[in-house]
């Protein structure tokens, strides 16, 4: 039996279902083995593990289109550095950097505009939301208390 | 027992007109609703309390004016962007995405716009007359339910995880499955503490909102890098009244839907804690099961945006019914508006109804004017609103990645909201990639710990035995409305074709 990239890349997401729902279950477990605490969990674990093996010996090629992963995954790392720098740099710091760094990244190589637009952009929705919100947010260059 | 008091009635209206300042708090109030509704990651909810100080320098009444216009305005504003971004503003419009937003990609925005702007405002006006013959009832019935009903109303929203997943019903069962887990990590209602993987900021759960911005709307976003715009074909991206006002006139062509929609919306908005997240997946779901051609839901259906708006906007009226009535708020806004109850020094329920049921009738009253200026608003606004299908996605992109994380940030008060973004918005693409019906994992989510809960009481309540259920004549009732809604048609399908 040949097994293709897809089949193989599908059976792994159901894998790592099936194994996040077993680890649940059983913190779940040794947190409490009372009935109020598992009155939900254990049932829905069960019933779930049990389609997750359904599931993994039934599934079919799947011959539909399917996104590229390595066009998104410069997407996925820029936004995941951007979440992660937001702490450090700021709202308005970050914002401005990691709108920028995406627009040059997609193919936008006015300087002008990527520099007028980050700028512009971030620092507005930077401002707009410490004023809107009742808690404060980290910021390099506008007002904070955070 | 009289349904209506007449005489009250006619206070009211007299009470609308003493005093213009009553009037002049709407229209900013509308304004305000849309504003955030529109803007993914501000909740009704936050502009309520936002605003909710200003309402100190109001009489009661007044506020309560100011604060449903809010309520009301931002009910349409959160489809919005659900329509043009494929990101639900608020969990009461998930639906309102799934048919609104392919709609948007084929170049129906306009007419998708114009059809929840329709259906909503159908919505608010008959919820509130809904409201104004059922308050008294209405306020009877809630009393009934205990969590044994609500447990089958969430069993009810659970099953709708099975039809929204087309031909991987198994992959998507376990989306939801999974998702009901997920929603359940964090503290239980016991003070037990499960799979928080020792992060102090997952204690009280994983937040659900901004999860839900991740997988609906992040990881579509990363698909949509490659893409030019939003609408492929040039000379479909224009933003047209003409075209708006076809949609808002078209809703109307689907009476049935509007009023079942609105009729499914009144009663589970009166339902605390409920309320618009789960009616607008019923209504979404009961109109593509009764539909000819539910293969064409998910891909651009209209019928599929004016069962999702029209619900989700006649939850408000079922929501006021339980906050007037009981005293009970039903969801957050709600609970801001409780908030300016108290701020009055008034309370809700029995005793609110039978001494000043004038001022019940004026809130109710004012919220027929409110739905006729949510047209003349909506329609002057959406070109401003719509008018983001003309960015390119080079810039839209990041712009909206931006929008979601700052939103995000907004609901949780710390970085554990950007950081739920991120990580959902990796599975959401996952789930995507692989046919997990990320719908059924946000419905999951979202019902997880209610669901929970409400078993947690029924135990409590029955002491384990199975036979309580038997002595609930309510719960026996929606639990065999929630067979027939699943298994009905079916069943008439084969007796007809048996008797022919």
């Amino acid at each position: 039996m040949t097994l293709s990239k897809e089949k193989i890349a599908n059976s792994i997401v159901i894998l790592c279902l099936a194994t996040f729902v077993l680890w649940y279950a059983l913190n779940a477990h040794n947190a409490s083995s009372s009935l109020e605490n598992m009155i939900l969990i254990l049932p829905i674990a069960s019933i779930t593990l049990c389609l997750c093996i359904y599931e993994f010996f039934t599934q079919k090629e799947d011959l539909e289109k399917k996104d590229d992963f390595l066009t998104v995954l410069p997407v996925m790392i820029l936004f995941a550095a951007y979440v992660f720098s937001l702490e450090y740099l700021g709202f308005d710091l970050g914002t401005v950097l990691f709108l920028a760094a995406s627009l040059y990244i997609h193919g936008e190589k006015r300087l002008p505009w990527v520099i007028g637009y980050s700028l512009v952009y971030g620092f507005i929705i930077a401002y707009f939301f410490s004023m809107m919100l009742p808690y404060p947010m980290p910021m390099t260059f506008l007002p904070t208390d955070y | 027992m009289d349904i209506v008091n007449l005489a009250s009635a006619q206070q009211a209206v007299a009470l609308l007109f003493s005093e213009p300042q009553y009037w002049l708090v709407v229209i900013p109030g509308i304004i305000i609703g849309l504003f955030f509704g529109a803007t993914p990651g501000l909740q009704t909810s936050m502009a309520m309390a936002i605003f909710l100080p200003m309402t100190m320098y109001m009489d009661f009444l007044q506020a309560m004016l100011f604060l449903t216009a809010i309520f009301t305005g931002s009910g349409f504003g959160a489809g919005v962007p659900a329509i043009l971004m494929n990101i639900p503003g608020t969990s009461s419009a998930i639906a309102t995405a799934f048919d609104g937003y392919p709609m948007a990609r084929k170049g129906e925005h306009n007419e998708a716009l114009g059809l929840a702007l329709g259906s909503s405002t159908f919505g608010v006006l008959l919820g509130y007359i809904l409201l104004f013959f059922l308050i008294k009832p209405m306020s009877l019935f809630v009393l009934k339910l205990g969590p044994s009903e609500m447990f089958i109303v969430i069993l009810w929203g659970l099953t709708l995880i099975a039809s929204l997943t087309g031909k991987h019903v198994v992959k998507g069962l376990i989306a939801g499955l999974v998702g009901l887990l997920v929603g359940t990590i964090g503290f239980s209602d016991n003070g037990i503490l499960r799979g928080t993987m020792g992060l102090d900021i997952l204690a009280d759960g994983i937040p659900v909102i901004p999860a839900m911005m991740g997988m609906f709307a992040a990881s579509e976003l990363f698909k949509l890098v490659k893409s030019e715009f939003l609408v492929e074909d040039e000379s479909q991206r224009k933003v047209r009244i003409s075209y708006i006002l076809k949609g808002f006139r078209k809703a109307f062509s689907y009476p049935v839907i509007l009023i079942r929609g609105s009729l499914i919306g009144v009663i589970i908005g009166a339902v605390p804690g409920v309320g618009s997240s789960v009616s607008n997946l019923l209504s979404y779901i009961e109109t593509k099961r009764r539909d000819k051609d539910p293969d064409s839901y998910g891909k651009g259906n209209p019928k599929g945006v004016i069962a999702s708006e029209s619900a989700n906007s006649t939850s408000e009226a079922g929501s006021m019914a339980t906050l007037l009535a009981l005293g009970i708020p039903g969801g957050g806004a709600t609970a801001v508006m409780l908030a300016a109850f108290a701020m009055h020094n008034i309370t809700g329920g029995p005793q609110f109804i039978r001494e000043q049921m004038d001022v019940v009738y004026a809130i109710i009253f004012a919220n027929f004017a409110q739905a006729f200026l949510l047209i003349i608003l909506g329609l002057l606004l959406i070109p401003v609103l719509a008018s983001i299908i003309k960015v390119k996605m080079t810039y839209l992109v990041p712009s909206v990645l931006v929008l979601a994380t700052a939103g995000s940030f907004g609901l949780t008060g710390n970085m554990s909201g950007p950081g739920t973004v991120l990580v959902f918005a990796l599975v959401g693409w996952v789930f995507r990639r692989y046919n997990f019906s990320v719908p059924a994992a946000v419905i999951g989510m979202l019902l997880g710990k209610m669901a929970e809960g409400s078993l947690v009481q029924t135990l409590q309540i029955s002491g384990g035995e199975f036979s309580y259920i038997l002595q609930r004549p309510i719960t026996i009732a929606i639990l065999v409305l929630l067979i027939f809604s699943l298994f009905g048609s079916k069943l008439i399908e084969k007796l007809t074709k048996k008797a022919k």
